[in-house]
């Protein structure tokens, strides 16, 4: 025996060293014997079901079968894996689970993929004695509007329900009429509506459960896999992307354990069909009165190229990039700062967090590092709605022993498996923050789990109503606790690269501030002079357009009037505008008043690299050729360039991944080739350490206004919202749930309103009540971008009239 | 938020109370709480899995779950007598078949069925523990031991004609019963009052007559 942490074990009369503690099936898989398994997965608990995995130990009482994945590796454990009795089991375990499956692999989506079929071949008997009649079920039964389950075909190995238990905490799928005709089944009228319900279709060892997208769509070996990543919040999580003639027909979870170890959001799953939307915008469009027409890309280049040309640099702004590749979001940064000669960039749309905190924040936590945390604090976004799979690796860590404290105006998804639950009214966080920190009152126990380090803290803005100032107070006060790490929290797609490649006022690429004269100089020697003068955030931009002090936009793949806590000062300020350019793939609430709008690619056609909430740079591939005449950022930006008679450099991607690598500091290294053929295969975190990293920033405990009124304002938001891509992803575009207004019931009952009624809010939209007794009192609580919310203003308070008359 | 068992009988909301403090974990009361819920409701509906679910802090499916495993928590409705026939393997030895023959045709009710007017509900079940006292019936889960196809009969009789509100076995054991098992003490007090079993605070338990 090497050392106490290893055991020496005999698998068919060969000894291994192997490390102690782990279960025989995984300790023998690992070096090289795979034992067949259905029910065994490594995320989650053992259960023993299927009995596929059989083995014979040797026992104080001779050989025994026993299940290889529940029996953990002893030292001198002797193991047979082969001998005649185990194969004799195998075959039995395989002809009974055969007995009610119906075969009908032809028509099976699993069928080529199968562990069943395959098993069948490997270690089945053959040839079944079973000649009476199979037993039937109704099927598909769709178990909601995302998964279909086949009951004939279940194998009862238990995974789907404890993905949906143990991991999503969705309890909704569940074993019922055990016995003779024990069946996975839901609840009546209580679909199985988890946001994770994908990840039982990928690990479901047989086809029962099978997804309405890809029923039917194509058979695995004619299946192109590339491995790309989501884009669709900033966990950015790896996935397996699956095509078929010129399709993507699936997106699986790959196991990268850095970031998602295989999960996914039915979000990230399932929004594909979006890029395939006959919805798309895929050739140039240019405004002609109250219509677009269509318009090569030489002309639609030459008019952009000329209007924003006679403009002067100060007066054109991009708002954008968030969604596009680091690559693309340089490219934009370099256009509007040395061929427009304006600083005025911004990715977030007033909707986020001060971009050097996002970018810079010290001490700068790791997904995995949540795995050692011994307390979390979360105050930010509902991570259930926000970043799904995020909230996965929390629940995980409380699984594992964390300590979790949530602070929210409203009750989020991990308040079911947090230890400490703090409310209060939204507007009042800086007064809560005070309180916490002195462990006041009913927060003793909150502040004092704090105590235990190491703690990591995920820090956001816990709706758009918040000011987001209040996140630079709790970082800072983050920073205070023992071995504190912070992840700050951003939603949308590629933010965290968008704003490491400069995309926002006060930052040039690679976390260098503009104060930075060293910095600056750098970026100046490759691009010739910056703009002098002082670059403007969203929501300044939007206000200078409207006064006329600005004349044109750039919008890249942005919706402001749909995303920005004033959609009417959004609309306003495009509308007010001489010029406005949206590159877009969709027509938005915000690209329809544009002038011109240019087909850009999407994900799934895009190639380069993108950075998540951590700072990991992973490669993003492409599945697809760009739709119609859809192009990618980085090139149409070039041309636009040409056309003013500038050179950007961006036509190439090589050249602009080498040209990061040597401008932006802290990705000194990290180009495309690197991550394809050097780097690791989970991507590679940007250096955060603090020496290495140009730009150190220490949030500061500003003071933030406690906001006083009736009624204060959380705006809510949710996974499935009236969101573009959404509403063009097939099965995903139904999802958007029906917007209510929630607030206490002592609130209610104080201005009669009862749940059901219509009311006003803020004068400007009639919304049904719902009551909630887990929202704080005096705050109202608004779903953000839903169908029926569209255009909401995020106020810090609101006012709320009643419709049914005098009373 | 208002209670999801407002509407339940005040009696029965004070049961449900007294079972929810008795254990340390709420959906350790699942099966208590069904039965109770099923007493509101003639039968575990889905409402009343519901009503439970919120009650114990477990979804509705998780419920469904536990009430679909076991045969005593009826989700289709029963008639108002509930008539079990024993046919494992003493009580078919005995002749349990030909008293669950006699039971459905004095019912009118088929094994598994109800009777139209919904007075009976006739069942086979599997060994209720009395293979000593063979055959064996019970009406409402109040046993009755070394039942005859005679008395089997008479016993249908009985309750069609009396329609007793609370059913005691030690009664119907008199009246109809044969040879016992053994010797079960004194008179119990307390019979079922539904076809819901009448133990303690759980269940259907009402005073004897």
């Amino acid at each position: 025996m090497a050392d106490a942490d290893q055991v020496t074990i005999t698998i068919n009369g060969i000894d291994h060293v192997v490390a102690a503690g782990q279960l025989l099936i995984t300790a023998a898989e690992n070096i090289g014997e795979i034992i067949p398994r259905f029910c065994h997965h490594d995320k989650l608990e053992p259960v023993a079901k299927c009995r596929m995995c059989l083995v014979e130990v040797e026992g104080p009482r001779g050989k025994a079968l026993v299940p290889s994945c529940t029996m953990p590796v002893s030292n001198g454990m002797v193991v047979d894996t082969k001998s005649a009795v185990v194969t004799k089991a195998h075959e039995g375990v395989l002809e009974f689970l055969l007995i009610n499956h119906p075969l009908d692999c032809p028509i099976c989506d699993k069928g080529g993929e199968c562990p069943l079929q395959d098993q069948a071949y490997a270690h089945g008997p053959g040839e079944s004695r079973f000649v009476e009649e199979k037993r039937t079920y109704l099927k598909p039964l769709p178990v909601s509007d995302l998964v279909l389950l086949d009951r004939e075909r279940c194998v009862l190995c238990d995974r789907c329900v404890r993905v949906a238990d143990d991991i999503a905490g969705d309890p909704l799928l569940v074993f019922t009429e055990r016995g003779n005709a024990v069946q996975i089944q839901t609840f009546p009228d209580e679909p199985f509506a988890s946001y994770f319900s994908g990840n039982t279709v990928q690990l479901c060892p047989v086809g029962a459960l099978t997804s309405v997208d890809y029923r039917f769509k194509a058979r695995p070996w004619d299946l192109h896999h590339v491995t790309s990543v989501s884009l669709v919040d900033t966990v950015q999580s790896t996935v397996d992307v699956q095509t078929s003639r010129g399709k993507i027909v699936r997106v699986y979870g790959v196991e990268n354990d850095a970031v998602n170890e295989g999960w996914l959001s039915d979000k990230d799953r399932f929004v594909f069909p979006a890029i395939h939307a006959d919805t798309r915008v895929v050739q140039p469009l240019v405004r002609n009165g109250e219509r677009f027409d269509k318009a090569t890309w030489g002309e639609a280049l030459e008019i952009v190229a000329s209007r924003l040309g006679s403009c002067k640099g100060a007066e054109v702004a991009a708002i954008g990039g968030a969604h596009n590749t680091n690559e693309d979001a340089f490219a934009l940064g370099k256009f509007m700062r040395s061929v427009i000669g304006s600083a005025h960039i911004d990715a977030q749309i007033g909707d986020g967090l001060d971009a050097r905190l996002a970018a810079a924040v010290t001490s700068r936590a790791r997904l995995g590092d949540l795995d050692a945390a011994s307390t979390i604090l979360v105050w930010g976004p509902d991570l259930k709605e926000v970043l799904p799979v995020l909230y996965l690796r929390v629940r995980k860590a409380t699984r594992n022993g964390a300590t979790l404290v949530v602070v929210s105006p409203v009750a989020t998804g991990l308040d079911s498996v947090a230890d400490h639950v703090v409310r209060y009214r939204a507007g009042t966080g800086s007064e809560l923050l005070r309180k916490l920190g002195a462990g006041d009152g009913d927060l003793v126990g909150a502040r004092s789990a704090l105590r235990e380090g190491p703690v990591v803290a995920l820090v956001g803005r816990t709706s758009l109503a918040e000011d987001p100032n209040l996140a630079e107070s709790i970082a800072a006060f983050a920073l205070s606790l023992p071995e504190a790490k912070i992840l700050p929290l951003l939603e949308r797609g590629n933010v965290f690269g968008a704003l490491d490649m400069g995309l926002a006022p006060g930052l040039l690429p690679g976390r260098v501030s503009v104060d930075s004269q060293e910095g600056v100089d750098a970026i100046e020697d490759a691009w010739g002079p910056l703009p002098d003068h002082e670059g403007l955030d969203a929501m300044s931009i939007l206000a200078d357009l409207v006064e006329g002090d600005m004349s044109a936009l750039v919008m890249v793949g942005s919706d402001p009037v749909s995303d920005c806590p004033d959609p009417q000062l959004a609309r306003a300020a495009i509308e007010a505008a001489d010029f406005v350019v949206a590159i877009d793939a969709f027509i938005t609430d915000s690209s329809v008043l544009a002038d011109v709008i240019l087909p850009a690619a999407v994900w799934g056609e895009v190639d380069g690299t993108v950075t998540n909430l951590e700072g990991r740079v992973q490669r993003i591939r492409p599945s697809l050729l760009p739709a119609g005449q859809s192009r990618a950022l980085h090139g149409l930006l070039d041309d636009i360039a040409s056309q003013m008679g500038a050179d950007l450099g961006t036509s190439d991607l090589a050249m602009i991944s080498k040209e990061i690598a040597s401008v932006a500091p802290s990705y000194a290294g990290i180009t495309i080739d690197y991550l394809t053929f050097a780097g690791d295969p989970d991507g590679v975190v940007v250096p955060i350490e603090d020496a290495q990293q140009p730009l150190v920033y220490t949030p500061v405990d500003r003071p933030v206004p406690v906001v006083t009124g009736e009624f204060t304002l959380h705006l809510a938001a949710s996974l499935y919202d009236a969101g573009v891509w959404l509403s063009n992803a097939a099965a995903l575009g139904d999802l958007a749930r029906s917007a209510y207004v929630r607030l206490h019931p002592s609130d209610a009952a104080r201005r009669a309103i009862t749940p059901g009624e219509t009311i006003v809010v803020s004068g400007s939209h009639q919304l049904p009540v719902a009551l909630d007794d887990t929202v704080s009192r005096g705050t109202l609580v608004v779903p953000h971008n839903l169908e029926e919310t569209k255009g909401f203003v995020a106020t810090p308070t609101v006012t709320v009239d009643t419709v049914r008359g005098e009373e | 938020m208002s209670s999801p068992i407002s509407a339940w009988s005040h009696a029965s909301q004070e049961r449900v109370q007294t079972i929810l403090d008795s254990y340390p974990e709420p959906r350790s009361a699942i099966m208590p709480l069904l039965y109770i819920a099923s007493l509101e409701h003639d039968r575990v509906s889905p409402e009343a899995m519901r009503q439970v679910a919120e009650l114990t802090g477990v979804t509705p499916a998780q419920v469904a779950s536990v009430a679909s495993f076991y045969t005593m928590f009826k989700r289709d409705g029963v008639g108002e007598y509930l008539v079990s026939v024993c046919t494992s393997i003493s009580c078919f030895l005995r002749g349990a078949d030909d008293v669950l023959e006699v039971v459905e045709d004095a019912t009118g009710a088929r094994r598994g069925e109800t009777s139209s007017d919904g007075t009976f509900t006739v069942e086979h079940v599997e060994c209720i523990g009395s293979c000593g006292g063979a055959p064996a019936v019970q009406v409402n889960y109040e046993l009755i031991e070394g039942v005859s196809t005679d008395n089997g009969r008479k016993l249908v009789a009985w309750l069609k004609d009396t329609k007793p509100q609370v059913v005691l076995a030690d009664e119907m054991q008199q009246l109809f019963g044969g040879s016992r098992s053994f010797d079960w003490g004194g008179p119990e007090p307390e019979g079922a009052i539904a076809p819901v079993p009448a133990f303690g605070p759980y269940g259907s338990s009402g005073e004897g007559r």
